[in-house]
């Protein structure tokens, strides 16, 4: 009997260590891939739609900052939490824009850049209140539709526009999470 | 024969390891996350409830059974949990009438506007504790996200191996026992976050229900109506996420259609008392304690009058079981 319960024991001690040991190289794997994946996320962050008015450049998916990317005071500011987890998507409202960011580790990423009026405009020259023909000449046809919402998709950024009665009523950059 | 036995022990003791591990790794939901334990209370209730609530947070957090009781002697429970999607609202109610066929089954609608799952996290906490079932299986299969495996939900050790190096206090000292941490489904929140600015409302590409979530209502409907049961639906009252009208008019005409009755709580806000400012605990997603009862008020006396309920307190039996639940519930909240 004394026997059988040391093979056990060493059975035991094999699987449980055989799983942390899998876990580990799994984890590891996983991090340095993740690293490699962030990396190329961060080099190919300006690969994707930009918002820039002129002044203030914002990169869907880049950390938020207030100070480094020169925004002053926002009109409004708003947070939401979900419903049983920590963390908590912040809203910044500025005159023509608002942004929308998602808690990443200890930073605050940009989430949405979503326009709110026809005093801005795309990098590419869209705006509110242009007609559905602009925004084709301007962007293309290379698309994906969801009831009035044109979606086009560039690096990790989606540009969603939303058209009613052959006129542009929404713009929202938004960073692509997955 | 000796050395067959040997072998029949050592598989006995690799399965007592593994579903020791399996346990021991697991979420346990009972301090931390605790909304993962809501869904599994419920079994051991007394199944003797003529009003049952099923929906997302709003439903949990906003309302009290204990209140409902204590004002109108209606015998109620809310299988409400986190981001609760309506394929996992059917789910659960036909889960529930196993167990009881209650009068009533309110069902709020906020969950309509997610007709593909949402997030896998949201998912564990209604589904890890959640007994096995062929309803069970049919909610995992419906409620899986991109990345997510069938055999993770069957050993949750495949899904939580990675806790092992991050087991607390908790892990061990709820290894083989429970707690409640909900009265009748209720859970209790006293803090206030009054409602400050919220975020713009957005435009939507398409603010019609998708044909899946309306074929689940549809399925919802069907279940109530042939087991005699008078389907409510409710939109509980929360500034965030927006209610659209285009939505709430869906609603209307659904319950119309339908013959059911629909209640837009958020528009009675004022008639209900509930004050923002002081009412919600994380600036207007949900009503905090003092919002919820003053709901809960409401809503048990409008139950009453609209639904002829009992009044359980004339039950001696039944009114035994729930004095004893309202001294704890009044020493919770006191």
């Amino acid at each position: 009997m004394k026997k059988v319960l040391i093979i056990i024991v060493i059975i035991a001690v094999v699987i449980i260590g055989g799983v942390e040991i899998g876990v580990t190289m799994q984890k590891s794997k996983t991090s340095s891939q993740n690293a490699k994946q962030e990396e190329k996320v961060e080099e190919n962050i300006d690969e994707g739609f930009i918002f820039n008015d002129g002044n203030i450049k914002l990169v869907p998916g880049s950390v938020f900052s207030k100070e480094t990317l020169g925004l002053g005071d926002e009109k409004n500011y708003s947070e939401i939490a979900s419903c049983a987890f920590e963390g908590l998507d912040k809203t910044y409202t500025y005159e023509n824009y608002e942004i929308t960011t998602f808690p990443d580790g200890d930073q605050d990423k940009i989430y949405t850049i979503y326009l709110l009026n026809d005093q801005v405009q795309t990098a590419e020259g869209l705006k509110i209140t242009d007609e559905k023909d602009k925004m084709i000449s301007t962007y293309g046809e290379d698309y994906k539709t969801q009831g009035n919402q044109y979606t086009y998709t560039k690096g990790k950024t989606n540009l969603e526009i939303i058209v009613e009665n052959d006129v542009v009523t929404s713009i929202q950059y938004s960073y692509v999470t997955e | 024969m000796k050395k067959f036995i040997r072998i029949i022990i050592i598989i006995l003791y690799l399965i007592i390891i593994f579903v020791l591990a399996n346990k021991l790794l697991s979420p346990k939901y009972m301090t931390d996350l605790v909304e993962g334990s809501m869904i599994a209370e419920y079994y051991d209730e007394i199944k003797n409830h003529e009003v049952i609530f099923i929906g997302d947070c709003e439903v949990y957090a906003n309302f009290s059974p204990m209140v409902m009781y204590e004002q109108e002697g209606i015998t109620s429970y809310v299988r409400g949990t986190s981001q609760q999607l309506i394929w996992q609202s059917y789910g659960i109610l036909q889960e529930t009438l196993k167990y009881e066929i209650p009068k009533v089954v309110v069902f709020n609608v906020n969950s309509l506007r997610y007709s593909e799952p949402v997030s896998e996290a949201y998912n564990r906490l209604t589904l890890d504790k959640m007994k096995w079932s062929k309803e069970k299986i049919d909610i995992i299969n419906a409620s899986m996200t991109k990345d997510e495996n069938f055999m993770s939900y069957v050993f949750l050790i495949i899904r939580y191996h990675s806790r092992f190096s991050k087991l607390t206090s908790e892990d061990f000292e709820y290894l083989f026992k429970e707690k409640k941490n909900t009265f009748n489904g209720f859970l209790i929140n006293k803090n206030i976050k009054p409602v400050g600015s919220l975020p713009t409302k957005k435009r939507l590409p398409d603010y019609n229900f998708s044909e899946k979530c309306i074929g689940y209502l549809d399925k919802i409907t069907k279940l109530c109506k042939d087991n005699g049961i008078k389907l409510v639906l409710i939109k509980a009252p929360s500034l965030y996420p927006y209610w659209y009208d285009e939505y709430n008019e869906q609603i209307v005409n659904y319950a119309k259609e339908n013959n059911l009755d629909f209640y837009n709580l958020k528009d009675v806000a004022d008639e209900i008392g509930i004050d923002y400012q002081k009412d919600t605990y994380d600036a207007g997603l949900h009503l905090n304690l003092t919002g919820a009862t003053k709901l809960s008020i409401y809503f048990s006396k409008l139950l009453k009058e609209k639904y002829s309920l009992t009044d359980f307190r004339q039950n001696k039996e039944v009114n035994r079981i729930y004095q004893e639940k309202l001294i704890s519930y009044k020493s919770a909240i006191s």
